[in-house]
């Protein structure tokens, strides 16, 4: 039934873009603060990526356990990245942060390159699964679908009731201001940063959840483009507008393979990994400041 | 009357610039075991002029950028697979091959710049991160040029030159044009600077809106900008791949890759210079030549970090710093 | 009757709830020397935003030699003739002083006409007008903040506009300097071009500058008269001088 195949492919997409929404919170954050384009954004998912993957396969830790992990490892890195590099470029031109933050990628994939190799690998984490009638749905896209919500409630949630997240609305406001009024400025652009990542790595973790396989240190630059895509769908500087972004990509990206698939002569696969430039430059061309009205 | 140092650059700033690229094939012409070498770094070089057109002109990274040497190269390998059916047709196969190279890079950067040129830095950074890729996917997916089969055009070339011309095409005259592309590429790069266009450029890099409220038409210098730096990497796709390796794959001439070295080649030599590009080709191909004899695997790992220590702390690149050093001495006449 | 140079209607603007500029209405005429007083806040530099195209009004329109340039794109304005400076100077970062100024001279009411080589004889001669010769070739960078005002104004005069902006020109000069601006921009207006200059206090206004004064207060206008019918205007004693005693 044709309805019923269109509903099970809604939900499919829903759950997908979950994921894909909560994986890119973090580069709406970030330029939300620092107004810097985090160029590297796939490097970090990347680093999530192999930390689910490590933990999994060496220690056997399950993924969900691998979440706070990697929230822990995204924000140290964050920190570190902030204090060393982007801290000094903030009167720079912006082309000087755009290079910064895509050398910081590059160093990531070289250095995870180096040390664990270039193979693809995966790990096979298998919990059984949830039938709806009109769709099956693993049950690790489950977790990773709850999971996704649940980061960002937890966002919202601590960007609008503690101190801290009034701090960092108060620098999006007026940084100058905020100066003024005794807001340690470079500690929310520092702080910001680091969530921001620690975000990335995170949903890094949740999007293994969904594809346990394929993982490499290059694996970063197709979510970088998708990313890039949900977010200016959402509202660059909204995280919010990130994660409903990511719902709408997941539905039409999911939706069109299905559909592609049908057609004769093309590949499926390749044409949907097109898509999403070409989703990039439709919305660049007529709404690039997003679809969602954000305050 | 003090004697103006600012004066319109001189015609004589392209004689280091025109004396490498002499030196470099006299080099690998007069020791054939080290043409590989010349031609890899004839390659970097004209790679770096290339792309300093746009970023060092606007400050805009393209990160798409090497879409446009892709499509050159399918420019020059569709030319020679269909017209070596063609008697007689001889070197027009590969003067149609530059032209159709050219003609696609111009039209996809019209297309890219369409949409991406109207958007300020950052926006613009990311509409052109996925060009290279999505254009490779739709190469790929919609399976026009053979899609992932790619184009395989050696015999193609054999038919039309004889074996010996084809071989001494790809081993030599290919790298020769490099250069020559090189060559040219630094050329206008002068004439830019020397224009109006230059000046139009230099304003919108410092402050694109207070550059627009002088009357200057921003848009339409970046276009200028884009399309001839396209119009170069097209050309540079069309001889260092079509020819050199007389096979065209979507994989390969798609690959950010060389993006990422075009970036650090003109970062390291110094953006915006007429002698970076050149400059940062010459140290990267050869850092990377030595790299790749003593360790192996290790070049991006070494890369990536300098990148990050030349864009925090020496953003003006090589030529940069030794401008600050003797620009005021009479030799600095020549460090543009 | 002839055509002001520049004439604007009813020119409104908002920014969400707030309406920084409230249906103001006034024209310049040719080699007019015009000053737009009002404190921090009251609309002044958004008016000049709008002249120039950077911002859109809401409401109202602008007239320029008769042609409605409301809606026109900025960069079409300084070939009209428009020229400005900037309350903060925005130099052109590392072209030399000449190099900036000559930018000034190609993309101006001359934009068709002049190469680069005339360009840049064109910026020697504001250069040396504005007293800045000894800095042709510095990096614009380098200059200090009263220099890069100079530099400022050279740029927009290559330009050869026939209307000037000037926004607060006067700021953070000492009395010797400011005098020999006002000077400066007398034989600018002598030469036919008309000037609006932007400035905070009435004061300066009254020091030889303007002989017509436009006080805003608050997006609005109180006034908009001779220099010295404004400085004992009711309205503009109260916002400026305290109020009137007795």
């Amino acid at each position: 039934m044709l309805g019923e195949q269109l509903l099970g492919n809604l939900i499919q997409g829903l759950v997908l873009g979950c994921v894909y929404g909560a994986a890119t919170m973090g580069l709406s954050l970030i330029f939300g603060v620092l107004r810097v384009v985090n160029v590297g954004h796939g490097a970090f998912i990347m680093v999530g990526a192999f930390t689910a993957l490590l933990l999994f396969n060496v220690f056997g830790i399950n993924p969900i356990l691998a979440v706070p992990v990697a929230l822990l490892i995204g924000l140290g890195l964050g920190f570190a990245v902030y204090y060393l590099v982007m801290q000094r470029l903030v009167q720079a031109p912006e082309l000087a942060s755009l290079l910064a933050t895509f050398g910081v990628g590059l160093l990531l994939e070289e250095t995870v390159k180096q040390v664990f190799g270039s193979e693809f690998r995966g790990y096979y984490w298998s919990v059984g699964q949830l039938d709806l009638g009109v769709t099956v749905l693993p049950m690790t896209k489950l977790y990773a679908c709850v999971g996704s919500v649940l980061v960002a409630v937890l966002l919202y949630i601590w960007h609008r009731k503690t101190r801290a997240g009034r701090a960092l609305r108060s620098v999006v406001e007026d940084a100058e201001g905020a100066r003024v009024c005794g807001v340690n400025v470079n500690w929310v652009y520092a702080m910001s940063f680091a969530i921001g990542i620690g975000l990335t790595v995170l949903g890094g973790v949740l999007l293994t959840m969904f594809i346990p396989v394929g993982i490499n240190p290059y694996m970063g630059g197709v979510y970088t483009l998708k990313a890039f895509v949900i977010a200016v769908l959402g509202g660059l500087a909204s995280p919010y507008g990130a994660f409903f972004g990511g719902l709408v990509f997941g539905i039409i990206e999911n939706g069109s393979y299905t559909l592609l698939a049908t057609i004769e002569g093309v590949e499926p696969f390749a044409l949907t990994r097109a898509l999403s430039f070409i989703m990039l430059l439709v919305i660049l061309l007529i709404r690039p400041t997003g679809l969602f009205k954000t305050k | 009357m003090s004697p103006s140092r600012t004066r319109l650059v001189r015609y004589y700033a392209l004689l280091p610039v025109l004396g490498a690229y002499l030196v470099l094939f006299l080099i690998g012409n007069g020791q054939p075991d080290m043409w590989q070498l010349v031609a890899m770094l004839a390659f970097y070089c004209a790679l770096g002029q290339a792309f300093n057109l746009f970023l060092g002109m606007t400050g805009y990274v393209d990160f798409g950028y090497v879409a446009f040497a892709g499509v050159g190269t399918y420019g020059m390998a569709i030319s020679i697979s269909h017209l070596s059916a063609v008697e007689g047709i001889g070197g027009w196969a590969i003067v149609i091959g530059l032209l159709l190279g050219t003609t696609m890079a111009t039209l996809l950067s019209l297309a890219v710049g369409a949409v991406a040129l109207r958007l300020r830095g950052a926006y613009f950074a990311i509409a052109t991160i996925g060009v290279n890729e999505g254009l490779r996917y739709f190469v790929e997916g919609a399976r026009i040029w053979n899609g992932s089969d790619g184009i395989i055009f050696s015999r193609d070339l054999r038919l039309i030159f004889g074996r010996e011309a084809a071989t001494a095409l790809s081993t030599f005259w290919a790298d020769v044009l490099v250069l020559l592309i090189a060559a040219l590429a630094g050329v206008v790069t002068l004439l830019f600077m020397r224009s109006k266009i230059g000046y139009a450029l230099t304003a919108l890099r410092a402050d694109e809106d207070a550059a627009k409220v002088m009357g200057v038409n921003v848009t339409k210098y970046k276009i200028m900008a884009f399309i001839t730096s396209a119009v170069f990497a097209g050309l540079l796709g069309a001889t260092a791949w079509a020819l050199k390796l007389t096979y065209v794959y979507p994989p390969d001439v798609f690959e950010i890759h060389y993006t990422v070295e075009a970036i650090v080649i003109v970062m390291l030599g110094g953006v915006g210079t007429l002698l970076g590009p050149l400059v940062g080709g010459l140290v990267y191909g050869l850092s990377k030549y030595w790299l790749a004899v003593t360790l192996p695997g290790f070049q991006l790992l070494i890369f990536a970090p300098l990148l990050l220590v030349i864009v925090v702390l020496f953003p003006e690149g090589l030529v940069g710093v030794l401008k600050k050093k003797i620009g005021n001495r009479p030799l600095g006449k020549f460090i543009v | 009757m002839v055509e002001p140079l520049l004439r604007a209607e009813n020119l409104t603007k908002r920014f969400g709830g707030l309406v920084a500029v409230k249906d103001v209405s006034f024209t310049i005429a040719e080699g007019d020397l015009f000053a737009v007083v009002g404190p921090n806040g009251a609309g002044k530099t958004t008016l000049f935003n709008l002249i120039n195209g950077v911002l859109l009004p809401d409401e109202g329109r602008i007239f320029f030699n008769g042609k409605d340039i409301t809606r026109l794109p900025v960069y079409r304005r300084a070939p009209l003739g428009i020229g400005r400076t900037f309350q903060i100077p925005r130099p052109f970062g590392v072209a030399s002083v000449r190099e900036n100024v000559a930018i000034g001279a190609l993309f101006g009411r001359a934009a068709e006409k002049v190469s680069v080589v005339e360009a840049l004889a064109i910026a020697d001669e504001y250069i040396d007008r504005v007293g800045l010769q000894a800095h042709g070739d510095k990096p614009s960078i380098a200059l200090t903040p009263v220099e890069r005002k100079l530099m400022e104004i050279a740029r927009a005069l290559a330009m050869k506009p026939r209307l000037l902006l000037l926004d607060e020109a006067m700021a953070g000069m000492n009395p010797k300097d400011i005098d020999e601006l006002v000077n400066f921009l007398k034989r600018i207006k002598d030469e036919g071009v008309a000037i609006i200059a932007l400035v905070e206090h009435i004061m300066r206004a009254v020091a030889g500058l303007a002989e017509r004064v436009m006080v805003m207060h608050q997006g609005s206008v109180l006034t908009d008269t001779t220099t010295e019918a404004a400085l004992t205007h009711p309205k503009v004693v109260e916002v400026y001088l305290g109020k009137a005693p007795g």
